[in-house]
């Protein structure tokens, strides 16, 4: 067995530019490749640790916003309840104020209607009790009736004014004297002639009749009137009734 | 048949001859270097499946070394992986017909521990400098150094003796059964002997990086984890 010298050397050379060339051709650039993908995971994987912190912090800060919403909404509430309840408390009170108000109007309305219908009927019951007096009235007419408004009415001649009575005796003054009933000639002279003491003059007197004085004699010049019958009192008292109403 | 004790000349260029085992090694190279730049070529971040196989050799290899060695692989990558993956292809280049492995020639083998040996004192000398390196002779006293020195010789004898021993005995038991039966009788034997091939190449490489670290380690604080680990 011998060994081959140039062989030997000649193999060592190629097996040592086999290291050379595969160390450069091969084992670096996959090496290399490697190392490169290691450091662009390691870039991915911070990159995509800092994205998850900012993820983070941006949950935190989503849910400090929400946290400020529920507060605000809280807050928002309570107002709006405290603003109801006021509104509540201002309409309670105006419907209230309104209410009384109307109550007072109504009380015053049925007031006002009540005594309306008292008055009304009132006067019902004045004209009724007037018609009733009249009625009456009218059954009483005789001579005693009569003499006494006869003397009504010379007792109201004389308490007239003095002016009043004067005027009656001028010239050319015609006194009304009406009854209820028709008056025969003997009595119209001589209530003529009372009457005409009671003036003091002789005036010319003409004798009426109206049925609606009901009982009386009454006496009307240019000057004055003397009302002196069932039907001047009745009405008087009737006025009085209504006077006294109001 | 051919001895394989013996390489036969092909041709000469000028005094030198070029033998067999030196025109197989040139193919295997060219082989080895054009597929390697055409692996490398086309690399990306995702990679395909080439890609990502030949990736898993380079990170096997580097894992080896740093088990082995326990330093970072990047200065041994080349001369391991290269080492590895010369023998590997050299061993399985019978499989060809009419080829015979370089590595079956004690002349290659004798290159490559030649190699080996000239690797360690490079690496022991870059790694911890002339005076460091001459001191790793003297350890664990200066009596080992006449010892030490040997080993340095007859390991490196060992290496060619049992890569050679190994490739050249499979083929020659290989070229005996094929003269003596058929066809298929060696098929067997083949493949026990690509297993063989598979196992020195294995071998081989783990003994060079055993070597190296031998000296580079001497003084080199051992990384207590990998820093290829990913957070």
């Amino acid at each position: 067995m011998t060994i081959d010298w140039w062989t030997l050397g000649l193999q060592t050379v190629n097996v040592a530019v086999l290291i050379w060339l595969l160390g450069r051709f091969f084992w670096r650039p996959l090496a290399a490749m490697i190392e490169q993908r290691r450091s662009t995971a390691e870039k991915i994987l911070a990159y995509a640790e800092a994205k998850r912190g900012e993820g983070v912090a941006a949950l935190a800060e989503i849910a400090k916003t929400r946290a400020g919403f529920e507060r605000e909404r809280d807050a928002m509430l309570a107002a709006a309840r405290k603003s109801a309840e006021c509104a509540r408390t201002e309409r309670l009170a105006k419907a209230e104020t309104e209410a009384a108000a109307l109550q007072a109007a109504a009380t015053a309305a049925i007031e006002k209607d009540k005594q309306a219908v008292d008055a009304a009927w009132a006067a019902t019951a004045s004209r009724l009790a007037v018609d009733i007096a009249r009625r009456l009235a009218a059954r009483l007419d005789g001579p005693a009736v009569r003499t006494t408004f006869l003397d009504w009415l010379l007792k109201e001649i004389q308490v007239l004014p003095a002016a009043a009575r004067q005027a009656v005796g001028v010239k050319g003054v015609v006194l009304e004297a009406i009854s209820a009933a028709a008056l025969d000639p003997a009595e119209q002279d001589r209530y003529r002639d009372l009457i005409g003491v009671a003036f003091d003059a002789k005036p010319q007197i003409s004798f009426k009749t109206d049925p609606d004085l009901i009982a009386g004699l009454e006496l009307r010049g240019p000057t004055l009137v003397v009302s002196n019958s069932w039907r001047a009192d009745l009405t008087h008292i009737l006025a009085d009734l209504a006077h006294d109403r109001r | 048949m051919n001895s394989p004790l013996t390489s036969v000349t092909l041709f000469h260029i000028g005094p030198v001859p070029i033998t067999l085992p030196v025109v197989v090694t040139w193919a295997i190279m060219a082989v080895l270097v054009l597929g390697g730049r055409l692996v490398t070529r086309r690399l990306s971040l995702v990679p395909s499946t080439t890609q990502a196989a030949f990736e898993l050799i380079v990170d096997t290899v580097d894992s080896q070394i740093r088990e082995t060695m326990r330093v970072e692989p990047g200065p041994y990558r080349p001369f391991i992986g290269t080492l590895f993956a010369f023998i590997f292809v050299a061993n399985w280049s019978s499989l060809v017909p009419g080829v015979e492995p370089p590595t079956a020639h004690l002349e290659t083998d004798a290159a490559l521990a030649l190699l080996v040996f000239v690797a360690v004192i490079w690496f022991g000398i870059r790694a911890v400098g002339v005076k460091g390196y001459l001191a790793t002779f003297a350890f664990p006293s200066p009596i080992m150094i006449p010892l030490n020195f040997l080993e340095s010789l007859t390991r490196t004898f060992s290496l060619l003796v049992r890569l050679f021993g190994n490739v050249m005995s499979g083929v020659f038991v290989i070229g005996i059964v094929l003269s003596l039966a058929g066809l298929l009788v060696p098929i067997p034997l083949m493949a026990l002997d690509l297993l063989t091939g598979a196992v020195q190449a294995y071998i081989f490489a783990i003994l060079a990086m055993v070597f190296i670290a031998g000296v580079v380690s001497e003084g080199r604080p051992i990384p207590v984890s990998s820093p290829r680990t990913l957070p």
